[in-house]
């Protein structure tokens, strides 16, 4: 059976399916539907009933949504009865990879889906007799993944190992930095824009404890049943491991929080690889106590007193993953919890899809590290000049930007933040572009018109209708074409109102549609105008009063509503109608108006 | 502590003189043929009975198992390793005893002069060359973005070869059996 291609009748097959509730709703207005039903059990391909309106259909379908969500017992707004008893606490360890051209120790190159085994040095393949070479360009994403979170870097901090023996790391050891890290006390402020539980609006502070350099492991393949297949390609790789103090109190705000710390790192340039890549790897502490009881023997970590025993979960590789494991590990501890029993301070795994956390190993299986200084490497001693540098050319961080493009542009706060996320600020740097120019061109006019809208009409543009076309052509943002003049040259007709709305979409997509030429080749918004007489002509005087009479005058029982009953809503009737029939664009609803209050004698 | 063993030696040659380096010379082999010390005082002695904490078999099994070593194969040799273990810790016990007050463990060789710090301090000298490898982007929207046209070339450091010294190869990845 093909599906029609009419997507009206597409949809109305979707509800078919699904739910006999809805069948016995749409019943009464959909009369056609029995017969249809069967058509489609039988497998005809001709349907000849006529198609709802698409209006009536997407109103229906909302009746029937808001019918169910009434109905439904468990609303994911409510609050959880047993939240008011049992706290969450939440402490998030984040391993990001830095933006470096080299290993942490060696001088091999970093990769990402490069041939395996092709970017190995010596020290990465744990050669015995080779040593680690400290490369000081990593450093820099670094230091400035440290300044982003406003922590403190330590002048003197040092490497030490972290034993275990595991077939992704061929030296038996990681070095890491457990006893004296790089940088300390910093603080990361998430608010409702950034997508936090609404019981944590209208600010949520967390602490950052420390961040940390260390060695990224090798790359793993299981060829199943047991056999491992390495590239140590990663080996060696910079990593940052940035540990957050346990003030995060619900699932929601942790994975708003990884979002944040992400594109914080993305926009200091420290680390550019997303967590969908496997770019940033998140590790959660959770756990829950009762509201009410005092510190007193429960336990502490970095300050933070009053923590029930807390499990570990890894292998966490996507936002909506952090969520869903942090709900599923508070909701079975507190299940544990009510119950009687005890939390046992364990490691636990989960995967896309489960319903709860799985143990992975419990207390008796931890791993002793045996974390010793590395003997090899001395003390990493960083400059206070280079930090000051990074510090004083450190670049605009997202809140600020959101802060500064709403209040110079207009723009609402959702639409920078959109902005700014997309194409790692590029989008941004095209609309700023794109307003300079309408702005410059329309200055320089000598009819003066208010412009302080132009920032949202340019952002309009730029994301909805400029992103639309893309999106729709899978074209990526980087090739695309328009450049920042020839969008806001239509823009500038639009708000000069030489071409209407359509007009104006239809030049972006033609302009979106070509191929990179030499800018000389391509024909200026005014010079396609003028050839296909795309120019508009607005309506005269006469031109509105004599459309306004003859809609009247086919309509004398609407006139009469308007008259004698006083139905003033039926003016708005009249301009519509008056849209409809002239030309496109060229009916101003605001003029159309005046003239039909005035003959209406309203 | 044999940094302090010396510091008495030398200070011992030099009580007469006010500077640390005498200026007669010494007799080293004289100075030499006397056993002041030997390690054989941090050992246990045999016919005592140690009063410390017995290493128990778990113990010693778990310490093999982190250490990926072969367990012992005969209750006599796990015997033998428990004796071993045993004097070796009264060992480092002795070596803890000393008073370290005011005493930073030394971590690696290295020079801990203020020169040496100086010269080992990485600041905006030492990494100018690489930032000089970034570019500013945006007029606007001022960002930094690093260059990376030249990612994924083969430095000096990755031309030897690198799959040549395993035994077992599938394809281009090295191969670990993870079955028991």
């Amino acid at each position: 059976m093909t599906a029609p291609s009419n997507p009206t009748l597409r949809l109305q097959y979707r509800q078919l399916y699904q739910n006999s509730l809805r069948y016995s709703l749409l019943g009464t207005c959909l009369t056609h539907r029995p017969a249809l039903w069967n058509q489609v059990r039988k497998s005809h391909t001709a349907i000849t009933a006529d198609p709802v309106p698409l209006r009536k259909q997407l109103k229906d379908e909302a009746r029937r949504k808001k019918a169910e969500k009434k109905a439904s017992p468990k609303s994911s707004k409510t609050l959880d009865p047993r939240l008011s008893r049992w706290e969450l606490t939440v402490g998030l360890e984040i391993h990001a990879e830095l933006n470096t051209a080299c290993k942490l120790f060696s001088p091999a190159a970093t990769s990402l889906n490069a041939e395996p085994n092709s970017h190995v040095a010596l020290f990465d393949a744990a050669f015995p007799g080779t040593q680690p070479q400290f490369q000081k360009a990593t450093l820099i994403p670094a230091l400035r993944a440290a300044l982003a979170f406003g922590c403190e870097v330590q002048r003197k901090s040092s490497w030490d190992r972290k034993h275990y023996f595991y077939q992704d790391q061929p030296n038996g050891y990681q070095i890491t930095q457990y006893y004296e890290p790089f940088a300390r006390g910093g603080t990361l402020t998430l608010t409702q824009l950034d997508g936090i539980e609404t019981s944590d609006c209208p600010e949520v502070t967390v602490g950052i404890k420390q961040i940390q350099l260390e060695q990224d492991t090798a790359k793993t393949i299981l060829q199943p049943p047991s056999t491992y297949l390495l590239d140590f390609n990663r080996v060696g790789t910079p990593l940052i491991e940035i540990i957050t103090l346990p003030q995060i109190h619900s699932p929601t705000t942790a994975s708003a929080c990884v979002r944040k710390i992400q594109s914080l790192l993305r926009a200091v340039d420290a680390c550019v690889v997303g967590m969908e890549m496997g770019g940033l790897r998140c590790d959660v502490n959770v756990s829950v106590r009762e509201r009410g009881t005092t510190a007193e023997g429960l336990s502490e970590y970095a300050g933070v007193k009053g923590l029930g025993t807390r499990t570990e979960i890894k292998n966490l590789s996507s936002f909506k993953a952090v969520e869903n494991a942090i709900l599923a590990e508070r909701d079975r501890q507190i299940a544990v919890l009510e119950s009687g029993g005890e939390i046992e301070g364990e490691t636990r795994g989960w995967t896309i899809g489960q319903t709860e956390t799985v143990r992975l190993r419990g207390k008796e299986g931890e791993v002793d590290y045996r974390y010793m200084p590395d003997p090899d490497l001395g003390p990493l001693i960083i400059g206070q000049d280079l930090v000051d540098h990074l510090k004083d050319t450190l670049p605009m961080l997202p809140d600020e930007t959101a802060e500064r493009v709403v209040n110079e542009y207009g723009i609402s706060a959702k639409d920078a933040r959109t902005l700014i996320s997309l194409d790692d600020g590029d989008r941004l740097e095209y609309t700023e572009a794109v307003v300079e120019t309408v702005m410059q061109r329309l200055a320089s006019l000598p009819e003066k018109q208010s412009f302080d809208k132009v920032g949202k009409v340019v952002a309009d543009w730029v994301l909805h209708e400029l992103g639309g076309l893309l999106t729709t052509a899978g074209v990526p943002w980087e090739t695309q074409t328009v450049t920042p003049e020839r969008l806001a040259d239509i823009i500038v007709h639009l708000q000069t109102n030489q071409i209407t709305g359509n007009t104006a979409k239809k030049l972006l997509a033609h302009y979106a549609s070509l191929q990179p030429v030499a800018e000389a080749a391509i024909p200026s918004v005014s010079k396609i105008i003028d050839t296909s007489g795309l120019r508009l002509v607005p309506l005269t005087e006469g031109e509105y009063i004599e459309m306004a009479q003859k809609v009247m005058a086919e309509n004398p029982d609407m006139v009469k509503a308007v008259r004698e009953k006083g139905q003033k809503g039926k003016i708005m009737w009249f301009v519509g109608q008056m849209m409809r029939r002239g030309e496109e664009g060229r009916v101003e609803a605001e003029k159309a108006r005046s003239y039909v209050e005035r003959l209406l004698e309203v | 502590m044999f940094r302090m063993q010396c510091f008495h030696v030398l200070a011992r040659s030099s009580t007469k003189s006010h500077r640390w380096f005498s200026s007669r010379p010494i007799d080293a082999e004289a100075l030499l043929s006397k056993r002041t010390w030997s390690v054989r005082s941090l050992l246990p002695s045999t016919d005592t009975t140690p009063d410390s904490p017995q290493v128990s078999s778990e113990q010693l099994h778990h310490l093999l198992r982190l250490s990926a070593l072969p367990p012992p194969k005969d209750p006599s040799e796990e015997a033998r390793m428990l004796r071993t273990l045993s004097s070796q810790l009264h060992f480092v016990r002795e070596i803890q005893a000393v008073d370290t007050t005011g005493v930073s463990p030394l971590r690696t060789l290295r020079d801990e002069t203020t020169e040496g710090e100086q010269r080992n301090e990485i600041g905006l000298a030492e990494l100018k060359d690489a930032l000089c490898g970034e570019d500013a982007v945006g007029k606007h929207h001022k960002r930094v973005r690093r260059r990376r046209d030249q990612d994924g070339q083969k430095t000096a450091a990755e031309t030897w070869h690198v799959l040549g010294s395993a035994e077992k190869l599938i394809g281009k990845y090295f191969v670990v059996e993870g079955g028991k």
